[in-house]
C-alpha cells in the first residue's frame, strides 16, 4: 500500500474542502437571494457585481488571493484561506444565480399564499424558498464540484518566489509524486480522486432526481417575475436524463429564459423600508469595499513600479491576445464536436442514457489530476513537432479537457429544451440533418450556447494557467509556451514579483469583463429578444 | 360500405401501449374525401397519442396505417400535424414559417415565397407576411399554423385541440372560418382530423364523429352530423347532437 491511508485522507480533505465551499455558497446565495427579492437596490448592485465577477475567471483573482491570504495574513491559516477562497471563488457564482433566478421565479400564487397565513422571514425560507431552490442547487452541484475541483488542484501548492505555500490535500500530494516521479503515488492519488468524483457525482444525480421529485413543480402555475438567464445556464445540463429533471430544465428554461423584462410587480413595493435601506446600505458597503481596496492598492504602488508596469503592458496585452486566440481555437473545436455528439444524443434516448451520467462524472475528474500521466505518454512524440507546437498541442489538449464538457452539455441541454411540436414539424415536412441544424436546432439553441460561453471561456482559461507553464510536468521536463499572458502570471508569482502579477491580472479581469459585457451581453440579448425557443408555444 | 368511394386515410387495428399500460386498442378509423372528422373522448384517454399515430409520428404498437390505400410508415408532409399548443418558430416571421414546410421540394425561391404568400393569404394573414409570432396574437399564430400546414399540399390535417389555447371570441371566429379555409378552393386537402373534448366545437365543425372511452380506450361510437352549415349552436338539432355525443362518453358511468 503506497501510503494509502495518507491518500485517502488528503483526498477527503480536498472533497471537504469543494464540498465546504459549496456549502457556504448556499447559505449565502439564500441570504444574498432574500435581500435582491426584498430590496431593488441590492438586487441593482447584486446582479451586476455578479455578472463581472463572474465573468473574470478564477485565476484572475490568484494574485490578488496571495497579496491578501498568503502575505498579509501569512501561516498555515493564510495559505489555507488563499485555497479556500479560489475554490469559493469557482464554486459560488453558478449556485449564487441559481438561487437567486429560482427566488425570482417563484409562482405569485404560492407567494400569496405564504403572505395570506403571514409567514415571516425565516417561515417563508423554510416553508417557500428554500424547498423552491432546491431543485436548482440541485442542479448546480455538479459544475460547482467539478469547477471546485479542478482548481483545488492547482491552489493547493502556491509558489511565490522562493516559498512554497501548501495546504494538506490530495493536489499537493499529487504534486509531490509527480515531482518525484513517484508513479504508485500518482497513480493511487488519481484512483482516490476517481472514487470520490464517481461517488460524488452518483450521490448529486440521486440528490438531483429526488430533489426534483419532491420540489419541483409540475403545473403551468403563472411565474411572477423574469429575470436574466444564468450566466451559466449550461451548468443546468448537468442534470440527469431522468424525466423529472428534464421536466424541471424545461420548466426551468421557460421561465428563466422566456424574458428580461424587468419584474412585472417588484416585491420591493411592499418590502418594509429597514430591509430595502439595509439592501442599500450592504450594497453600497460592498461597493465601497471595492473602491477602498483599490485605491489602497494603487497608493501603496510608488512611482517607479508604475512606469515598469506601463512599460510591461504593451508586452502583457500582445499576450494576452494570443491567449484569446488559443481560447477560441479551443472554444471552436469544442463547439464543433458539441454540436455532432450533443445532436446525436439529444436525438437518441438510449445512447445518452449511458454517456451522459459517464461524461459527467469524467466531466468532474480535474484534467490538472492526469495530464501528466498523457505528457509522460506522449511527449518524446511531440518533442519531434518543429518549434514551440507540441506545446501548443498540450495547451489546447488541457484547455479541450477543461472546457469541451461546458460546451456539450450548454448545447445538448439547448437541443433537450426543444419543444417536442418543433421535431414533430421537422419531421412532418422531413428536414435534413443540415436544415434541422440550420432552421431550427441552432436558431434554438442560441441562448444556451451563449450563456455557456462564460463558463466555456472560465474553463478554458483556467486550462491555459496550468498548462501554459508547468514546471517539472514530469521529472526533468518543463511545459512551456513562447507566448502567453496566463504563462506571464504563473512565471511572475512564482519569480515572487506579485506587483507585476497583480497588474497583469487587473488587466486580464479589466479586459475579460468588457469583453464579456459588450460582446456576450449583447449576444444575450439578441438571443433573448428572438431565439427563445419556448417561446414558440402559446399555451395561454 | 361497400358503395362507399375509397377511404383517404384509414387507421386499421391500431393499438397502442406504454410499457405494460395499453392506452388503446383496436381502434378503426376512416376519413373520405371532404369530410371533416372528430374524435372526443375524456382527458387522458389518448386522443392526441391517436391523432400522432395517424401520422405515424407514433408508432403503434399494432396496425396501421394507410393513405389512399397505401401504408405509411414515418411522418410525410401529405398528412399535417396543427398542434393543440400553437407552435411557430420565434426566429422566422411569419412567411419563413410557412415556407419551412415547403423545404426540400425543389421549388426555386420565387415560387417558395409565391406559395407561402398565397398560404397566409387563405388564412386572412396577408400584409402579416413579415412579422415575427412575438408580434401576434394566439389566434394569428394558431393561422400561421395552419397555413404552415396548407402550404405542404397534404391531403389530411390532423389538427389538436387547435383552438384550445385561444380566448373564446377568437376561437370561435376561427372556428367559423375554419371549414371554409380547409377546403377553399385550390387546397389539395382531402380530409381533416380534429381532436377535441369540446362538444360545441366538435358538432359545430365536424361531418363525423368517433367517441373514444374506456382503459384500454376503444371506439365506442359513431355519430355522423348532418346539419346545414354554417351551424347554429342555439338551433334544438345541434344541442340533440350534444346531448348525443354526451351520451356516448358516459355510457357506464
Amino acid at each position: 500500500m503506497y501510503g494509502g491511508l495518507i491518500i485517502a485522507a488528503a483526498a477527503l480533505a480536498t472533497f471537504a474542502r469543494v464540498l465546504a465551499m459549496m456549502g457556504l455558497s448556499i447559505v449565502t446565495g439564500w441570504l444574498l437571494g432574500y435581500a435582491s427579492l426584498r430590496s431593488r437596490g441590492f438586487e441593482s448592485a447584486y446582479i451586476p457585481a455578479i455578472a463581472v465577477l463572474e465573468s473574470v475567471p478564477v485565476i484572475g483573482f490568484f494574485p490578488l488571493v496571495l497579496i491578501i491570504f498568503v502575505e498579509r495574513i501569512g501561516g498555515p491559516l493564510g495559505v489555507e484561506m488563499a485555497a479556500d477562497f479560489l475554490v469559493f471563488d469557482a464554486v459560488v457564482w453558478n449556485i449564487w444565480v441559481g438561487i437567486y433566478q429560482a427566488f425570482k421565479t417563484v409562482p405569485r400564487d404560492l407567494e400569496e399564499v405564504a403572505d395570506n397565513y403571514g409567514l415571516g422571514f425565516l417561515g417563508k425560507m423554510r416553508k417557500l424558498y428554500v424547498p423552491y431552490s432546491i431543485p436548482r442547487i440541485a442542479a448546480n452541484l455538479f459544475p460547482s464540484f467539478a469547477d471546485g475541483l479542478f482548481y483545488i488542484m492547482a491552489s493547493e501548492v502556491i509558489s511565490v518566489g522562493v516559498h512554497t505555500y501548501e495546504v494538506f490535500g490530495i493536489g499537493t500530494l499529487l504534486t509531490g509524486y509527480v515531482a518525484g516521479g513517484q508513479m504508485a503515488g500518482i497513480y493511487y492519488s488519481i484512483l482516490a480522486i476517481g472514487v470520490g468524483v464517481v461517488g460524488f457525482m452518483t450521490l448529486f444525480r440521486y440528490f438531483a432526481r429526488a430533489s426534483v421529485a419532491k420540489y419541483g413543480l409540475d403545473t403551468a402555475a403563472q411565474i411572477r417575475r423574469r429575470e436574466r438567464p444564468a450566466p451559466r445556464l449550461g451548468s443546468s445540463a448537468w442534470v440527469t436524463l431522468a424525466r423529472p429533471m428534464r421536466r424541471l430544465s424545461r420548466y426551468a428554461a421557460s421561465a428563466v429564459l422566456a424574458s428580461v423584462a424587468r419584474p412585472v410587480r417588484s416585491v420591493s413595493g411592499r418590502a418594509p423600508r429597514l430591509a430595502r435601506a439595509a439592501g442599500y446600505a450592504i450594497g453600497i458597503a460592498i461597493l465601497g469595499y471595492i473602491v477602498y481596496s483599490s485605491y489602497r492598492l494603487i497608493a501603496a504602488v510608488p512611482a517607479a513600479t508604475w512606469s515598469e508596469l506601463l512599460s510591461d503592458t504593451p508586452a502583457m496585452l500582445y499576450a494576452l491576445a494570443v491567449d484569446y486566440g488559443r481560447v477560441a481555437v479551443i472554444t471552436g473545436a469544442s463547439f464543433a464536436i458539441s454540436v455532432l455528439a450533443g445532436y446525436y444524443l439529444a436525438t437518441h434516448v438510449r445512447a445518452s442514457a449511458i454517456v451522459i451520467p459517464a461524461v459527467q462524472t469524467i466531466a468532474a475528474f480535474p484534467p490538472p489530476a492526469y495530464f501528466p500521466l498523457i505528457y509522460m505518454a506522449t511527449y518524446t512524440y511531440m518533442d519531434a513537432l518543429p518549434g514551440g507546437i507540441g506545446a501548443e498541442v498540450y495547451v489546447f489538449i488541457l484547455g479541450f479537457l477543461s472546457t469541451f464538457y461546458y460546451v456539450f452539455f450548454s448545447f445538448w441541454m439547448g437541443v433537450q429544451s426543444i419543444p417536442v411540436e418543433f421535431w414533430e414539424l421537422m419531421d412532418n415536412y422531413r428536414l435534413g440533418f443540415w436544415e434541422r441544424l440550420r432552421r431550427v436546432v441552432l436558431p434554438a439553441t442560441l441562448p444556451y450556447r451563449v450563456s455557456g460561453i462564460s463558463s466555456t471561456v472560465n474553463s478554458a482559461w483556467g486550462g491555459l494557467m496550468v498548462g501554459e507553464y508547468w514546471p517539472g510536468v514530469v521529472p526533468g521536463r518543463n511545459l512551456e509556451v513562447n507566448v502567453g499572458l496566463m504563462k506571464l502570471l504563473d512565471v511572475y508569482v512564482s519569480q515572487g514579483y506579485l506587483h507585476r502579477a497583480a497588474w497583469a491580472s487587473l488587466l486580464f479581469g479589466a479586459v475579460v469583463a468588457v469583453y464579456s459585457l459588450l460582446f456576450t451581453e449583447r449576444l444575450m440579448n439578441l438571443s433573448r429578444s428572438r431565439y427563445v425557443v419556448e417561446e414558440g408555444i402559446f399555451a395561454a | 360500405m361497400g358503395s362507399s368511394p375509397p377511404p383517404v386515410l384509414q387507421g386499421q387495428d391500431l393499438s397502442f401501449s406504454v410499457g405494460q399500460r395499453v392506452i388503446f386498442d383496436g381502434i378503426n378509423i376512416e376519413t373520405y374525401k371532404n369530410e371533416l372528422v372528430s374524435i372526443i373522448g375524456p382527458s387522458g384517454v389518448g386522443k392526441s397519442t391517436l391523432l400522432r399515430v395517424l401520422g405515424m409520428f407514433v408508432r403503434p404498437t399494432r396496425g396501421r396505417v394507410l393513405l389512399h390505400g397505401e401504408e405509411v410508415t414515418r411522418p410525410t408532409p401529405r398528412i399535417a400535424l396543427v398542434h393543440q399548443s400553437i407552435a411557430t418558430f420565434p426566429w422566422m416571421t411569419a412567411l419563413d414559417n410557412v415556407k419551412l414546410a415547403l423545404q426540400g421540394r425543389g421549388l426555386s425561391k420565387e415560387e417558395m415565397e409565391e406559395r407561402a404568400r398565397r398560404a397566409l393569404e387563405v388564412v386572412g394573414l396577408s400584409g402579416f407576411e413579415r412579422f415575427y409570432p412575438k408580434e401576434m396574437s394566439g389566434g394569428m399564430r394558431q393561422r400561421v399554423a395552419i397555413a404552415r400546414a396548407l402550404a405542404g399540399d397534404p391531403y389530411v390535417l390532423l389538427m389538436d385541440e387547435p383552438f384550445v389555447h385561444l380566448d373564446e371570441l377568437t376561437a370561435e371566429r376561427l372556428r367559423r372560418e375554419i371549414y371554409d379555409i380547409l377546403f377553399s378552393e385550390g387546397s389539395t386537402l382531402e380530409s381533416v382530423v380534429l381532436v377535441s373534448h369540446n362538444l360545441n366545437e366538435v358538432v359545430e365543425l365536424s361531418d363525423r364523429v368517433y367517441a373514444m372511452r374506456g382503459s384500454p380506450a376503444r371506439i365506442v361510437g359513431e355519430l355522423t352530423i348532418e346539419l346545414e352549415r354554417p351551424r347554429n349552436q342555439y338551433n334544438p338539432i345541434f344541442s340533440e347532437y350534444v346531448s348525443e355525443l354526451y351520451s356516448m362518453l358516459s355510457i357506464g358511468e
